[in-house]
């Protein structure tokens, strides 16, 4: 609720570099990142939902996006274990990037063409990112907040349920 | 247990997995008015609202965010702007004094092409390099000299922008009367000491244009039988062999006859402006043809 108030009411108002930072996804990596892949994976799906009515896009393009990102996220934690501010920054970075590969791809196969690398240096490397910067002071907000568990220890594969 | 967890964790996720998909294809498939539009465009309705206030409450921010961003850079553009503009208007100077000084050698150019002179006559084009300091005499002195093939008593002409409405602005400026290798100091036909043989054109009535210590020229000799009338053109008439026949020196500005005087007072307007005089055109005549006065 918050991530739909926030990205529709002011983050998208705010354009550095010419592009605006993405709240719902940034949100997903989080969710990703402190609860596991399976409520990454649900909010990531919600969350792209609500993103496709919000820029009356397709629905289901963000859907599918967000919930393969917060999946993998929740996955990648649960390998290497408890996470920091840095580590946030590199998984968001890296979440940002895939995600808006993926919604390059389906965007070409569904219409409007543009040159990739164009497409790289104007929207994709810079939006990635601003996500990454954004996804720090939000995780840490959220933890502050205790809205989200803060940073786990490693824990041993067989409490939380095996490997994927 | 955990196995379960594993297996109901991968399920939901192939589940949303396909949902979206299978959302995306009905999406593609319908038509605009179909179910899943429909809630699209009752979910954006709902959020717009948000957007709209949204949008009011970031601009303030924006706002600023753009004054700041432009006040820098328009800061940054005044002070080229200006340097510009000093620039340009240094060029604007130039260029017009480049235009003022094509005029008046096209004036020169124009007595050039228009006058009638002896065969192996030359001319050689120089720069008023300074002028008389007082009104006692009336002379410019050019940056041409002997080394450069003048010599004494050689015909001037000039011209200069316009000095009046009907005047051409190029006529007889005086003559040679000192020179060195590479100076020369032209006597004006306003010095008082000046005479040229002039004829008024039209009645085609002889006489001598003479300078004043006031500047003035007069032409005097003139018989006061004949009838001359205002703005009447004024040009050499070649005798006295210092000046070729024909170049022009000015109008017959004012006409006055006294009952013991046996000529007409005639003023003359000279069509050359001396007090902007920068450029002059030596006339140099072939030796044979050019004699001391």
């Amino acid at each position: 609720m918050v991530a739909i108030v926030l990205q529709t009411m002011l983050v998208s108002h705010i354009s550095v570099l010419g592009v605006t930072a993405d709240l719902f996804l940034i949100f997903t990596v989080v969710i990703g990142i402190s609860r596991g892949s399976l409520d990454g994976a649900i909010f990531g799906f919600v969350a792209g939902l609500v993103a496709d009515l919000a820029f009356m896009q397709p629905l289901g393009i963000r859907a599918l996006t967000y919930v393969l990102v917060g999946y993998f996220v929740g996955m990648v934690v649960v390998r290497f274990g408890t996470v920091g501010p840095w580590a946030v920054f590199l998984i968001a970075l890296g979440a940002s990037f895939s995600a808006q590969v993926l919604y390059g791809l389906l965007q070409f196969v569904m219409g409007p063409r543009a040159g990739f690398f164009t497409i790289l240096g104007v929207q994709i490397l810079p939006e990635a990112l601003l996500d990454a910067l954004v996804a720090i002071p939000v995780y840490v907000l959220l933890i502050r907040l205790r809205v989200i568990p803060g940073p786990r220890g490693v824990e041993p594969a067989v409490s939380r349920g095996g490997t994927e | 247990m955990p196995r379960s967890k594993v297996a109901w964790r991968r399920l939901v996720f192939v589940i949303l997995i396909i949902v979206s998909l299978a959302l995306l294809t009905v999406t593609f498939r319908e038509t605009e008015t179909g179910p899943v539009h429909s809630v699209q465009q009752f979910g954006a309705g709902l959020l717009s609202p948000l957007q709209s206030w949204g949008a009011k409450v970031a601009k303030p921010f924006q706002d600023g965010y753009t004054w700041f961003r432009t006040i820098w850079s328009a800061h940054k553009k005044a002070n080229e702007l200006q340097s510009q503009v000093q620039a340009l208007q240094g060029e604007v100077v130039q260029l017009e004094q480049q235009a003022e000084e094509n005029q008046r050698l096209r004036g020169l150019l124009d007595i050039h092409d228009k006058g009638t002179y002896p065969s192996g006559t030359t001319f050689k084009v120089a720069h008023v390099i300074a002028k008389s300091p007082s009104r006692w005499e009336a002379w410019v002195m050019i940056d041409k000299g002997t080394a450069d093939g003048l010599r004494l008593n050689l015909p001037v002409v000039g011209a200069t922008p316009m000095a009046g409405e009907t005047l051409a602005g190029k006529g007889l400026v005086g003559k040679i009367t000192y020179i060195t290798a590479h100076q020369a100091r032209v006597t004006l036909i306003t010095d008082s000491t000046s005479s040229v043989a002039a004829t008024i054109q039209g009645p085609r009535a002889e006489g001598m244009v003479e300078g004043s210590l006031s500047g003035s020229l007069f032409m005097n000799y003139v018989d006061r039988d004949l009838r001359v009338d205002p703005k009447l053109v004024i040009v050499t008439s070649g005798y006295g062999g210092i000046s070729p026949a024909g170049i022009p020196i000015g109008i017959v500005a004012n006409v006055g006859e006294e009952d013991v005087n046996p000529n007409k007072e005639i003023e003359v307007q000279a069509f050359v402006d001396f007090r902007v005089l920068e450029e002059v055109m030596v006339i140099v005549l072939p030796e044979e043809s050019s004699s001391g006065s």
